[in-house]
């Protein structure tokens, strides 16, 4: 009772420019799809993998949400360094990273007002972050700083205006680049870390943001949080790292939100101009179709065969997106939120862009076939 | 006659409304066919002859009366069982040939086999007799654009026949033709009336109607002769 699969594709060679657009629309919506998705990914993987679970972040109590707004006593590193058993050792080094993090309008290749993300602090910020990998130069010293290598995108300025040798300025205070870092799959990438002193003087604060311990491996995180509850004079709390981002990572679930309801507010439209051009291209198969009724195929079989049709040009629009998904967003990063995150596209946004092509073929498609299906057969029959 | 004919029609009648009017385009009617009959029906055009054609096609539906086909009461089978009959009984031949432009003569020719239970082969072997009867074994590949007028109309003849249903109805078929194209696709008719099938030709063009058994005149949904 089937129409054959054939006529199905032969149709769609019937209007070649109409093929093109239904392909390309549909191309450009699972595009979006995809996007949405890999971007989707990107900052919650960025976030899980910030997080090390060795780590154990310091905040002030009442700003577990907020590093920004947390302030702790410049004593806090000494003091817990002393009092948290099971801090890692490096050559006698301890893994206490004491931090102040600002954000604040950078001036950049002469221009100003660049919002950035910065960091300060010592050397031993390299051993509570063994995933830092210095790509160039080395660590900065009083009157400079180094800068993750997706600082100048969140800033909006060209990579060379950041690369060692460039001065950056910050409240008038010159600072020389001297090193770039990789952090991969972090949000480190996107900073800008300076000496702790500098920034202490420039954010013209007594206080430290936090102070993060790496811990010995089967250490347990517990002893920092005893130690964050016994101190009360330090005002403290302890948080393991995969806590904390975990917190973060709730402050971008509404740009999430967003980013999904926009992208699925666009395709709702494209299914609306999909239906319209489906609507005049299958208006002018009434005869035809009252044709193949007369000659016995149910009104199914017709349905079908026209949502194949239209699946067809959607799923040829989904490979294609899928092959330049694949390609674009495997070096792609974007600025959200005031994060930088690589999109990472994997089978899931294949899945995702699958469906919302099929959604696609199936929704634009079904109302003008059944449509089609609706003059009585005379009728159908002597349209010319 | 009446007790052995195989299109049997009482009081069937088609009315449509239009606004507040009433439109008869068959009214009262009624005709007997004997199996195996060629029978022409003329008339002007608006006389009803399509609308009767539809009637016994199955394609429309009478608003009363009844009509019988080959002993079904065709206008109590719902719309499914409808398709399913029209599918195994009638064989239906259009003015303008009504061909599937996005298929091959031998694809268009196809698709009521489709809705058999038959092997491909079986298909393919009734498609190229089919072809083969209307004279076209080689254009089974040509889409019906590559096709003369001619001979899309004998397309769409191989189409009406390749199942082989005991019924033929042809709306003008030769309306749209040449006088050459015309004589030919009339041969082609009258040589399968002569095979036993019942024909029921509609047309205007008196020199279509000669190749029938018998001619009938409708005028305002009427019979103007009486039944045979």
């Amino acid at each position: 009772m089937w129409l054959p699969f054939r006529y199905a594709v032969r149709n769609l060679g019937r209007d070649p420019a109409r093929l093109a657009l239904a392909v390309l629309g549909s191309a450009l919506v699972v595009l979006l799809v995809m996007a949405a998705d890999a971007l989707d990914r990107g900052v919650r993987r960025t976030l899980r993998a910030t997080g090390r679970p060795d780590n154990v972040i310091l905040l002030g109590a009442g700003s577990e949400e907020s590093v920004q707004r947390s302030e702790i006593s410049p004593r806090a590193a000494a003091i817990a360094e002393a009092g948290i058993p099971g801090i890692l050792d490096v050559g006698g080094l301890k893994a206490v990273a004491p931090e102040i993090h600002y954000m604040a309008p950078l001036e950049v290749g002469g221009r100003a007002g660049f919002d950035a993300y910065l960091r300060g602090g010592t050397p031993a910020a390299l051993l509570v972050y063994p995933n830092v990998a210095l790509i160039e130069g080395r660590f900065p010293r009083p009157g400079e700083v180094m800068v993750g290598r997706f600082a100048w995108r969140r800033l909006g300025v060209r990579p060379e205006e950041l690369r060692p040798g460039a001065v950056v300025r910050l409240d008038d205070v010159p600072l020389r680049v001297v090193g770039c870092f990789a952090a991969p799959g972090t949000v480190l990438e996107s900073e800008i870390w300076a000496d702790l002193n500098d920034l202490r003087t420039i954010a013209r604060r007594e206080t430290l943001s936090c102070v993060v311990l790496r811990l010995r491996p089967g250490a347990d995180p517990a002893d920092a949080e005893l130690f964050a509850h016994q101190r009360l004079d330090l005002e403290l709390v302890a948080l393991p790292e995969p806590v904390y981002y975990a917190k973060l990572a709730r402050f971008y679930a509404p740009i999430r939100g967003m980013i999904w309801l926009t992208a699925l507010l666009i395709a709702a439209g494209a299914v609306f101009g999909g239906l319209n051009t489906l609507y005049a291209a299958f208006a002018g198969r009434v005869r035809e179709v009252g044709t193949l009724q007369t000659l016995g195929f149910p009104p199914p079989a017709i349905v079908v065969s026209f949502v194949q049709e239209s699946l067809l040009a959607s799923l040829a629009g989904t490979i294609l997106a899928a092959v330049f998904a694949v390609i674009a967003f495997e070096h792609l990063t974007v600025e959200v939120g005031g994060g930088v995150f690589a999109m990472t596209a994997g089978p899931g946004t294949v899945l995702a862009g699958l469906i919302a092509g099929a959604a696609l073929g199936l929704i634009g498609s079904l109302p003008p076939a059944v449509r089609c299906l609706t003059p009585p057969l005379p009728e159908a029959l002597r349209t010319g | 006659m009446t007790l052995d004919s195989f299109i049997r029609c009482r009081g069937l009648t088609r009315e449509y409304r239009r606004g507040p009017e009433a439109i008869r385009p068959i009214d009262q009617l009624d005709l007997d066919v004997p199996a195996g009959e060629f029978l022409a029906l003329m008339g002007p055009s608006g006389s009803g002859k399509s609308t009767l054609l539809h009637l016994l096609a199955g394609v429309d539906r009478p608003t009363a009366g009844r009509v019988e086909i080959g002993g079904v009461a065709v206008n109590e089978l719902s719309r499914h069982r409808l398709a399913a009959w029209r599918a195994r009984n009638v064989g239906f031949i259009f003015q303008l040939y009504h061909l599937v432009p996005s298929l091959t003569a031998f694809e268009n020719v196809e698709l009521p086999l489709l809705l058999a239970p038959l092997s491909r082969r079986e298909r393919r072997a009734r498609v190229e007799a089919a072809l083969e009867a209307v004279g076209l074994s080689d254009r089974m590949r040509h889409f019906p654009r590559e096709l003369s007028g001619g001979q899309e109309q004998r397309v769409a003849i191989a189409r009406a026949i390749v199942h082989d249903p005991p019924l033929l109805l042809a709306d003008e078929p030769t309306g749209d033709l040449d006088r050459r194209s015309a004589t030919a696709i009339l041969d082609l008719l009258r040589s399968l009336g002569r095979r036993g099938r019942t024909i029921v030709l509609v047309t205007h063009d008196p020199r279509a109607a000669e190749v029938a058994d018998r001619v009938l005149h409708l005028d305002k949904g009427r019979l103007l002769e009486a039944p045979a």
